[in-house]
Parts: C-alpha cells; sequence; structure tokens
C-alpha cells in the first residue's frame, strides 16, 4: 500500500524528546542478532549521523534566528534518534566484529540500491564500488581471524560471501578520478535521489568509524589495515557525494533528508525481524515524519516552495537487506579490472600511459608496504591459505580461486 | 500537465551536459530540439533553451512572490505580491503554452534554465541573514530580490518581442506576439511597481519627501 509522509501525523515535536530511561535501550545479542538487523542498525546510524551534521552545516550558514531554533530542536531529537540506534550495539561486540558488519551493510546495501536504481551511471557508480567494499569485507574478514581468532562468516551467517573483490591495493586512485556526474534535480527519479542519500551516509560513516576507530589496536597489520581502508572510504564518500545536485538549495537539501529518513526507516520498519527494533523503527518513522513536516514548512516559508512541488505522492518501494550473493558474482565477473578517469569508468587495458591513476598508485604503493595485501600474506604464511566463506561455488574470476596476493 | 511543479513524476527532461547525467528516458537530446520555432530560421536549440530558461525564471518569480507574500509585514505591499503572484503564475502557464506552440516541451529543463534557477534561489537565499537585519532592511532587501527579478523578467519578455519582430509572419511569430500581448502589461506593471515603491520608501526613510508623480523617474 503506497505510504505518503505528507499525509500521516507524526509525533508532535514537543513530544519527541526522550528522557535517559528511554535512550538507554537493550543491544542486541550479538549471538543471536539476525545479521541484517545489525546491518538495518548501522545503515540508520549513519543516516542518523548525517543528518545531524548537515543540519550543523546549515546552522552555521545562517543567522536567522527561526531556522536556527528549528534546526537545533530537531537536530536534538535527531540525536537521540542516534544515540538510541547506536545503543543497539552491544559491548562485547569488538570493533573488527563490528567493523564485519560495516562492511556486510556496505556489500549488501550498495548491491541491493545497484540492483534497483533506475539511472544506469548512478547503478555503474553503485557497482563500481560495490566491489571494493566486497574486498574490504574480505581483508578484515582475514584480520579478524589472524588477530581474535574467528571466522567472519559467524557474523554474516552466510547471507553474503567472503572472498576478493577487486583488489584493495587497485582501489587507490588519484582525487581527480573519484569525482562522479550528479544526477538533475528536476529529472531525477525520486528513488535515485534516496539511493544516493543513503550510500553517501553509509559511507561516510564508515569513513567516520575507520577515521575513530583505526588506532585502537595495538598490532599494527590492523592499524595500517584500517589506515588504507579508511582512504578508500575517502574516495567512496567523495564519489557519492558528486552525485548529489548542486542546485537543491539548503532548504530542499534538509527536506530531502527528512524525506530519506522517513523512507529509510519506513523501509526496515516493513521488512524488521525482530519486533523491540520494529518497534524503535516505527517511533522514529513517527518522529520523522514530523521533522518532515516542519522542514516542508520552512522550505515553503523561506523559499515558496511546496512540498508537493519536488516530492512524490508516495514513498518509493523500499529499500531491503537481502541476499546479494548472484548479483555480486555477475559484478565482479564482468568489471573487476573496471577503473576511472575523472567522471567516466573505464577498463584497466584501456586507461591511457600517463593516466593518474599509475602515478598515484606509485605514490601510494611504492613504499614497499601495502596492509590490504600483508594481511593476506600474512594468513596465508600462519594458516596456509586465506580466509574465505565462499557458499555458490569457486570465485567467479579463474584468477582470483586462489590466495594470490598481487605481484607488484 | 500542471507547469508550476516540474519533476520526473510530470514529465521533466533535461540535456546533460557537462557534469549532469540523467536516465535515457529523461534526456533531451540537441536533435530534438532542431525543430523548436523552426520559422525563426535561426538557432533553434539555443532558443529552445533560452525559452526554458525564461520559464524557469518565471517559477522562481512565483516562489519569491510566495515568499515574500509571507514574510512582509506591510499589508499594501502583501497585496501587491500576491497580486503579481498570481499573475506570475499565469505567465508560467502562457509561457508553457507558448513552448508547446513552438513545438518544445514545458517540462525541459534546460542548462541555462538551471543556471537562471541557481541565480534566483541566491536571490532569496538573503533570508539566510535575517538575524543581524532590523525589519525593514529585510523589507527591502526582498523588494529589491522582487525588483531584480522583475527586471530580468521584463526583459525576458522584451527579447521575444524583438525576436518576434524579426521574424516573418508564421505561425511561431503570431504565437510570440500573442503570449507577450497577454504579459506585457503586467509586467510593466510589476517593474514600475517594485521601482517605485523602492524609491519612495528609501525616500521616506532617508527623509526626503517625494514631489507626487515622482516615483516611477529613475535618473
Amino acid at each position: 500500500m503506497a505510504f505518503n509522509p505528507l499525509t500521516e501525523k507524526g509525533i508532535p515535536i514537543d513530544k519527541q524528546l526522550r528522557n535517559w530511561s528511554e535512550l538507554s535501550v537493550q543491544p542486541y545479542d550479538k549471538d543471536e542478532v539476525d545479521p541484517y538487523t545489525r546491518c538495518r542498525v548501522i545503515a540508520m546510524n549513519g543516516i542518523e549521523v548525517e543528518s545531524i551534521m548537515f543540519s550543523h552545516q546549515f546552522a552555521r550558514h545562517t543567522d536567522n534566528p527561526d531556522i536556527k531554533r528549528m534546526l537545533a530542536m530537531t537536530r536534538r531529537v535527531e540525536q537521540q534518534q542516534q544515540k538510541a540506534v547506536s545503543g543497539l550495539v552491544p559491548g562485547d561486540e569488538t570493533t573488527l566484529e563490528h567493523t564485519i558488519a560495516y562492511e556486510q551493510v556496505a556489500v549488501d546495501l550498495t548491491a541491493f540500491l545497484a540492483r534497483n536504481e533506475p539511472d544506469p551511471y548512478l547503478k555503474q557508480t553503485l557497482d563500481f564500488a560495490l566491489l571494493e567494499d566486497f574486498d574490504h569485507l574480505y581483508r578484515y574478514a582475514n584480520l579478524l581471524d589472524l588477530i581474535e581468532g574467528k571466522k567472519a562468516d559467524r557474523i554474516t551467517k552466510g547471507l553474503t560471501e567472503i572472498m576478493p573483490g577487486r583488489p584493495t591495493v587497485d582501489e587507490h586512485r588519484h582525487p581527480y578520478d573519484e569525482i562522479r556526474g550528479h544526477y538533475e534535480k528536476h529529472t531525477v527519479d525520486p528513488l535515485s535521489r534516496c539511493h544516493v542519500m543513503t550510500i553517501t551516509a553509509a559511507e561516510q560513516q564508515t569513513m567516520n568509524f575507520y577515521m575513530n576507530i583505526g588506532n585502537r589496536y595495538i598490532e599494527p597489520i590492523a592499524r595500517s589495515l584500517y589506515q588504507e581502508i579508511a582512504m578508500i572510504e575517502e574516495q567512496h564518500v567523495t564519489q557519492y557525494e558528486s552525485l548529489l545536485d548542486p542546485l537543491e538549495t539548503w532548504f530542499q537539501q534538509e527536506v530531502f533528508h527528512q524525506y530519506n529518513e522517513c523512507y529509510m526507516y519506513y523501509s526496515f520498519m516493513t521488512e524488521e525481524s525482530d519486533p523491540r527494533i520494529k518497534a524503535i523503527w516505527e517511533l522514529h518513522l513517527g518522529q520523522e515524519i514530523e521533522q518532515l513536516r516542519l522542514a516542508c514548512e520552512m522550505m515553503h516559508r523561506y523559499e515558496g516552495v511546496e512540498a508537493e512541488e519536488i516530492l512524490p505522492q508516495s514513498l518509493p518501494e523500499p529499500t531491503r537487506f537481502q541476499e546479494n550473493k548472484g548479483y555480486v558474482r555477475e559484478v565482479l565477473a564482468s568489471q573487476i579490472d573496471l577503473r576511472t578517469v575523472g567522471t567516466q569508468f573505464v577498463p584497466l587495458d584501456q586507461l591511457p600511459k600517463d593516466a593518474l591513476y599509475f602515478s598515484y598508485q606509485q605514490q601510494v604503493n611504492g613504499g614497499g608496504l601495502v596492509p590490504s595485501e600483508d594481511v593476506i600474506k600474512e594468513h596465508v604464511r600462519a594458516q596456509g591459505g586465506d580466509y574465505r566463506h565462499e557458499t555458490e561455488g569457486p570465485h567467479p574470476v579463474k584468477q582470483m580461486e586462489q590466495a594470490a596476493t598481487q605481484k607488484r | 500537465m500542471d507547469p508550476m511543479i516540474v519533476t520526473k513524476e510530470a514529465g521533466a527532461t533535461t540535456m546533460p551536459l557537462g557534469m549532469t547525467v540523467a536516465e535515457p528516458s529523461c534526456q533531451m537530446i540537441g536533435a530534438e530540439l532542431m525543430t523548436f520555432a523552426d520559422d525563426v530560421r535561426g538557432n533553434s536549440i539555443f532558443l529552445a533553451n533560452l525559452v526554458s530558461a525564461f520559464s524557469a525564471h518565471e517559477r522562481c518569480g512565483l516562489h519569491l512572490y510566495r515568499t515574500a507574500a509571507g514574510m512582509t509585514q506591510i499589508e499594501e505591499w502583501r497585496a501587491k505580491y500576491e497580486e503579481f503572484g498570481a499573475q506570475t503564475a499565469e505567465h508560467v502557464r502562457i509561457l508553457a503554452e507558448l513552448t508547446t506552440q513552438l513545438g518544445g516541451d514545458p517540462m525541459y529543463v534546460s542548462p541555462q534554465a538551471r543556471m537562471t534557477e541557481f541565480c534566483d534561489s541566491k536571490l532569496m537565499e538573503a533570508i539566510l541573514l535575517a538575524g543581524s537585519v532590523d525589519t525593514m532592511t529585510m523589507e527591502l532587501t526582498t523588494l529589491e530580490a522582487v525588483f531584480l527579478a522583475e527586471q530580468k523578467c521584463h526583459a525576458n519578455w522584451e527579447l521575444l518581442k524583438t525576436l518576434a519582430s524579426q521574424m516573418t509572419d508564421s505561425p511561431a511569430r503570431r504565437a510570440i506576439e500573442h503570449a507577450v500581448s497577454e504579459v506585457e502589461g503586467q509586467e510593466d506593471e510589476h517593474v514600475r511597481w517594485a521601482q517605485q515603491t523602492l524609491k519612495q520608501t528609501i525616500m521616506a526613510l532617508v527623509g526626503v519627501g517625494l514631489a507626487a508623480g515622482g516615483g516611477g523617474e529613475v535618473s
């Protein structure tokens, strides 16, 4: 049934604040939780963080007290929402275990969005980064096994395969090659906009997470692997934020943030298997509906634009966490050697000899240490092979069937 | 089709240029614009893009009037903003009709239209600095935005009028002339009122009275 947040009744903003007891949520059980429930928690945390940081940026560009007050009020509730969502993560889930879950989010969220993305260029952009996050899952899974002696498939529960993607060592590209074209605000499909906002928030959260927790390990291999992959997440955020049309004004962006939060909470509410967490999605949806109304009111007041002029009559089809093994294998088989030149995707063998890619590769990989390669070498040395969880047969790329770290 | 709303759902199209991308079904290619107002026997693509920009400006004008009417505390100005806003909505419709008559697509958003919308949105962003000015400064800033927007609007219609005057008699020429005749009186009045009101208000604030009938003159 079509759901239109513009016609639904939300929770009045002055009724949205929660006390500390209400915010003190019971974490999930890391051994019992549905992996995709955990993925939803991570994804919504990222979406709330993005919403909060956008609101701060907006507030720094105005001294209009009415606008600042409205942003501050909404933002305070967003902060509480983020705390409630983030509080679902248990303290006994180690940083690396949680990292595995972050990469499961990156793989299965990106794959789902790509499969449902109507714009071919946006889809290609998603496919491109999908293979890189897929490889991060493999590298971190080997690190987890090495330093904690744990198998990553106990976290992913076989829903996401673990094997090499586009090797992380190959993912380091010049900053100029990370810029993408952007959608056009009038012609963009509302679903595409939600996809771009969602993946930008998710990748930004991953970037922030690695930026801050990479120094929590003593082992040099762990510290340096977090550093290396964190730099790729910077590339991914640069890529995805490029997709947003800068013609969208501050007020419109605020509306789209609130709209996307409605969309994502609605999506997750309708598929959540854990009734306790489903209730949180439902509560937050009720709050977001009101926050959307307030954002629309502000846009109408200060820009003269009606919500109905820029928003569709109902939410797009929900975003789901589900298995994407076949799809990922197809993309692996066809796009592993893809690179970028400026905004375009180009096969490796068609890159010009003087491409920025090669000089940048030499700069960052030329010092002898490549942590993402070393972690596999170390695993091979210690255990006689790499760690994988291939549930659908051998790797779809022949030369990746074996644990061959690259000769450089 | 509601020409006030340009979204994918409403049938929007665009010409991807530079950094812009769009789904194939939403793309306008140059060849499709080659027949736009072909009676003109000029650069049809440029003209189609220009008329799209004019439409964007009219839509932004409508949004500006809505905002101004909601913001002002001066009843007389509010009445004018509402009156002119309603007329501007009609101008959007007239331009959409003209675009169709010239063989174009009113839902087409050209690169020039995007730039027009961007510039116009900056006029309205003044509201972001409202916290550090007095009420009258904000009123004048809004009125000035209306004045600037209306001057451009007026110039757009003048351009269309000049274009028509250069054309041989044709359906395109008659369509443009008809559209211009429907709006030009109102456009004159929009500029005149904004300019005169701005001038009179500033003179009054300075403490200098204007002679009767002198408000509309600009030296």
